[in-house]
């Protein structure tokens, strides 16, 4: 009969094992994560470490954030921009642990941020390189800018009538929208929500899908705003997914992004007119039309100042006018002397048309003298 | 008048061109600025009232000027 153990006892056994081997003693390791639980009420978070060869997990075990280390997973989010989620692959310092009812698992005591980051980097990089590669007709890269077709699309003088793609009741639409209405200048605009989730898995394809409602009745916006709120909660990941940044780029309607995100810019922003936040996007449009409101200016000025121009020369001209046919009228020779000599109601201007013995009228100033010639002789004034 | 901001900024920048030209003729000028100063007011209208209203507010200013 061999001997036989309780279950305390063997596993007692391997804890002994377990201490012997591993008490005391940290291990920096790289893997994927996957299972993710975040409590953050209780600041634990709960995980899986895996490692696959292909498509096949070779390796498994449960890990978890304590709250002395959950503040790692916190900065994580905020330097990366993105949610500590499924899929990620971190560095991490652990401490292998065994309970005598819950198992084997790995304490993590802190996250090497660098690795991770740089992880990120690379793989928006990888997309990024794609893009470029895929679509040479709608993505460009010079002099490490991005060039795409919805870029190059020219602004409508005026824009007025928005599509807005955002998240329902968020800080990004409410922002936006306080902006455009509230805008100094009275104008009016036209806002047709497009909402939807942003974040978390498949916000990309939900914002896909609301685009393509967009691009279905194109001819009745101006432009596309797509704004989220800035605020602790950050997963850039929608934005840097490849089918949505692709179709970002060659969509047909300018489109602007207000994502709000000081450090990071997503791959949307570059395929997109980047304005970093919600309220940013919508002072732009604002301006946008009070550039087109100030040429108009401009040329009510012009027109006017010209009109009054023109106005005035008429005016001096028919002043002028008056003035020489004054000096020219009959009235203003006669006053000064001068008369006027008819004969048979002809005016004389040729005294050889007048004879000895005619008839003639000497016409002054008040009063006509009637006379009949009685000599001619040449005329010796001094003039 | 039923233009694009587009249409209503390039026929604007026309008129005033012309009537900038010293040759223009006085009797034309009147037309001339007639139309420009509708073109100004649609521009200003529409920018702050939403398509519908812009019609309604234009025709309340000049209710004889349909067929335009």
């Amino acid at each position: 009969m061999p001997k036989r153990l309780r279950l305390s006892e063997l596993i007692g056994e391997i804890d002994d094992v377990i201490q012997d081997r591993f008490a005391g003693e940290t291990f920096w390791i790289t893997a994927e994560i996957t299972d993710v639980k975040k409590q953050a009420d209780k600041r634990w978070c709960f995980l899986k470490f895996i490692e696959k060869e292909g498509n096949l997990i070779i390796a498994e075990i449960k890990g978890v954030f304590w709250s002395n280390s959950y503040s790692s997973v916190l900065q994580f989010e905020k330097l990366s921009g993105q949610t500590f989620a499924n899929g990620l692959e971190i560095t991490c310092n652990v401490r292998v642990r065994f309970h005598k009812r819950f198992g084997i698992d790995l304490e993590v005591l802190e996250i090497d941020h660098t690795y991770a980051l740089g992880k990120l980097e690379q793989e928006k990089q990888q997309t990024l390189d794609r893009l470029v590669k895929e679509n040479p007709k709608v993505i460009r890269i010079v002099d490490g800018q991005y060039f795409t077709s919805n870029k190059s699309l020219e602004l409508p003088i005026v824009l007025q009538r928005i599509a807005l793609v955002t998240a329902p009741d968020s800080d990004g639409q409410r922002d936006f929208k306080q902006e455009i209405t509230n805008n100094p200048y009275g104008y009016a605009f036209l806002v047709t929500e497009f909402l939807t989730q942003i974040q978390g898995d498949n916000s990309s394809n939900l914002i896909i899908q609301k685009l393509k409602q967009i691009e279905a009745e194109k001819e009745n916006f101006d432009v596309v705003a797509i704004v989220r709120g800035g605020g602790s909660q950050t997963d850039f990941k929608p934005f840097d997914d490849y089918e949505l940044s692709k179709y970002v780029a060659s969509f047909p309607l300018p489109i602007l992004t207000g994502i709000g995100h000081d450090r990071n810019t997503s791959i949307v922003d570059l395929m997109a007119r980047q304005h970093k936040t919600p309220t940013k996007v919508a002072g732009t449009i604002v301006e946008h039309n009070f550039n087109f409101e100030s040429e108009i200016i401009e040329l009510k000025d012009r027109l006017l100042l010209t009109t009054e121009r023109m106005i005035d020369k008429a005016k001096d001209n028919l002043l002028q006018m008056k003035r020489t046919v004054k000096a020219y009228s009959p009235l203003t020779i006669l006053n000064k002397g001068y008369a006027i000599i008819t004969s048979n109601d002809q005016i004389i201007i040729d005294p050889k048309d007048i004879k000895p013995n005619s008839e003639i009228k000497t016409i002054l100033k008040n009063e006509v003298i009637h006379s009949t010639v009685t000599k001619k002789s040449k005329n010796e004034l001094d003039l | 008048m039923n233009l694009t901001y587009n249409q209503a900024y390039s026929e604007l920048s026309k008129l005033v061109d012309q009537i900038e030209d010293d040759k223009i003729q006085l009797d034309t000028l009147a037309e001339k600025v007639k139309q420009a100063k509708e073109l100004i007011d649609y521009c200003e209208t529409r920018l702050r009232l939403i398509d519908k209203d812009v019609e309604v507010a234009l025709v309340d200013k000049k209710p004889k000027k349909k067929g335009k």
